[in-house]
């Protein structure tokens, strides 16, 4: 990797959007992946139940007990996501301007926070907060997660917009269009189309990642686990059931952007 | 030849990427109502010097004025100036999220305020011109390569330039579609439109071009009423090009 400014800046990669951190998404027309997805789904689920039926004592106390956790993981996550896409739409347009300054601190950020471990930088942002102001445990965890999968979402937009042909940014600067009017009505909702499913691999990707702030004292569902197996000494038995849910979630979100990439490739051959 | 002052005036250009010279000392006067036919082999740099009629090419050195506008002038937006110059380009570049309809009328709407009863109006009477008023509502996606220039020049079109530029339009279509959009370009010649046009149709040169620019090597070599060009061409480039072509 340069390091020299100019080659950052000029760093204009071709079209690729694949950031593969998160959970493989089924293709239709990989039927491997297909079938490894319903082995998992279908094996997950029906451990689920055989614990639940078989061994309700303690698998259903453990059920029960962790629920709250999953509605805060949700929570951290949306909210993460919906600023990381603010961050990213405003990291990834930094990044191919022509002002070589703006340019010069987005690809600074990116290369910073790419460099650091994910634990590491929830640290740090929040003892860093904590000197300044005192924020909510959740508020900062939602805030470090944000800064770091900005970082991750300002390549993905990057590329996207990279990815829409000049011949369109031409075609509406002949017509007297300025430049982020061309961006706005132009290439911004045309690479909407190829950013979504990346996005929706960070968001399972980010999913997975916000059970590091249990650590920070966020009740996630991984800390509701941790809560339930140090009063019940039960490990083994609660982090099954938090792998098992997680596992569950995740693939059901997979499924879904999946969905999704099918169904906005179908629009874009219309 | 009108008397008129010209309405482009391009002086002394030249343009260079890196060390190569893609323009070289190039003058040429437009009047108002002309059509000029740019011709030359690949890399002649005819598409260049279209290009920076709107500046969509910076110039290194020269000076080019358009309506009264010096493009290189700070003061100058060149945004305004755009308006007035509409572009067709050889891959047509339709806005593939938008309709037929839509690619017409946003450059209106959002540029120039029109409300959208009256750009849909507008663009319908455009696209009923060239011909295609039954698409307004399909994607371009759906439509031929040469409905799709059709669609690109009644976009160009919907914001009332003073000056087409037409960068090679029929070299991307398959052959049988060639004509339905040089037709719509006779015609647009006919009711007298400013036209710049690159392009390697002899036969719409020879018909609609009061003169044809050869150009090779980033240089005009030679400009010439159709008459001269095709029956008694000047330059000796002009005439090996013309020997291999016909």
């Amino acid at each position: 990797m340069k390091h020299q400014g100019k080659c950052v800046v000029e760093e204009t990669q071709p079209i690729v959007i694949d950031v593969g951190d998160g959970a493989a998404i089924p293709k239709p027309s990989d039927k491997g992946l297909v079938s490894a997805w319903w082995l998992s789904f279908i094996g997950a689920l029906v451990t689920l139940g055989c614990l639940l039926y078989f061994k309700p004592n303690p698998y259903w106390r453990i059920f029960k007990f962790i629920p709250d956790g999953i509605l805060v993981t949700f929570q951290v996550t949306v909210s993460a996501i919906a600023l990381a896409l603010v961050i990213g739409l405003i990291t990834g347009l930094g990044r191919i301007s022509r002002n070589k300054y703006i340019n010069l601190v987005a690809s600074t950020y990116v290369e910073v926070v790419r460099g650091v471990p994910l634990l590491v930088q929830l640290f740090y942002i929040y003892y860093a907060l904590g000197r300044v102001v005192h924020v909510p445990d959740l508020l900062a965890a939602v805030i470090s997660m944000s800064v770091c999968y900005g970082a991750y979402m300002g390549e993905v937009f990057r590329a996207g917009i990279t990815a829409i042909a000049v011949g369109q940014t031409e075609a509406a600067r002949s017509l007297g269009f300025t430049r982020s009017q061309t961006m706005y009505y132009v290439i911004l909702p045309q690479a909407w189309r190829t950013i979504l499913p990346p996005v929706g691999n960070e968001f399972i990707a980010l999913l997975k990642d916000t059970s590091l702030v249990s650590i920070l004292g966020v009740a996630d569902l991984l800390r509701r686990g941790r809560e339930f197996a140090s009063e019940s000494f039960l490990y083994f038995e609660t982090f099954t059931m938090v792998a098992v849910v997680y596992l569950i979630i995740t693939l059901i979100l997979s499924k879904l952007v999946s969905f999704m990439e099918e169904r906005l490739s179908h629009h874009v051959k219309r | 030849m009108s008397n008129d002052s010209p309405i482009i005036r391009i002086s002394d250009v030249s343009k260079y990427f890196d060390d190569v010279a893609a323009l070289s000392h190039v003058s040429l006067d437009i009047a108002p109502g002309e059509k000029v036919v740019i011709i030359g082999p690949s890399g002649s740099g005819k598409s260049t010097l279209l290009r920076t009629i709107n500046r969509l090419e910076d110039i290194s050195s020269g000076k080019i004025v358009v309506d009264g506008f010096d493009l290189d002038d700070k003061s100058v937006d060149i945004n305004k100036v755009r308006m007035e110059v509409g572009m067709v380009f050889q891959s047509f570049n339709l806005f593939p999220h938008k309709t037929v309809l839509e690619n017409i009328t946003l450059a209106p709407i959002k540029l120039k305020g029109m409300d959208k009863a009256d750009a849909d109006a507008m663009a319908s009477r455009l696209l009923d011109k060239v011909g295609i008023l039954e698409k307004a509502d399909v994607y371009p996606a759906k439509l031929s390569g040469g409905q799709q220039q059709r669609v690109a020049i009644a976009r160009a079109l919907a914001m009332s330039p003073k000056i087409m530029l037409f960068d090679e339009p029929t070299s991307a279509l398959d052959p049988e579609m060639i004509g339905e959009v040089l037709d719509v370009m006779v015609k647009l010649a006919r009711e007298g439109m400013t036209m710049v046009c690159v392009t390697h149709e002899m036969g719409f040169a020879r018909e609609v071009a009061d003169r044809i620019v050869f150009m090779d090597g980033g240089q005009i070599l030679e400009i010439a009423t159709p008459e001269q060009f095709y029956n008694n061409p000047q330059h000796p480039r002009t005439q090996k090009f013309l020997e291999q072509i016909l």
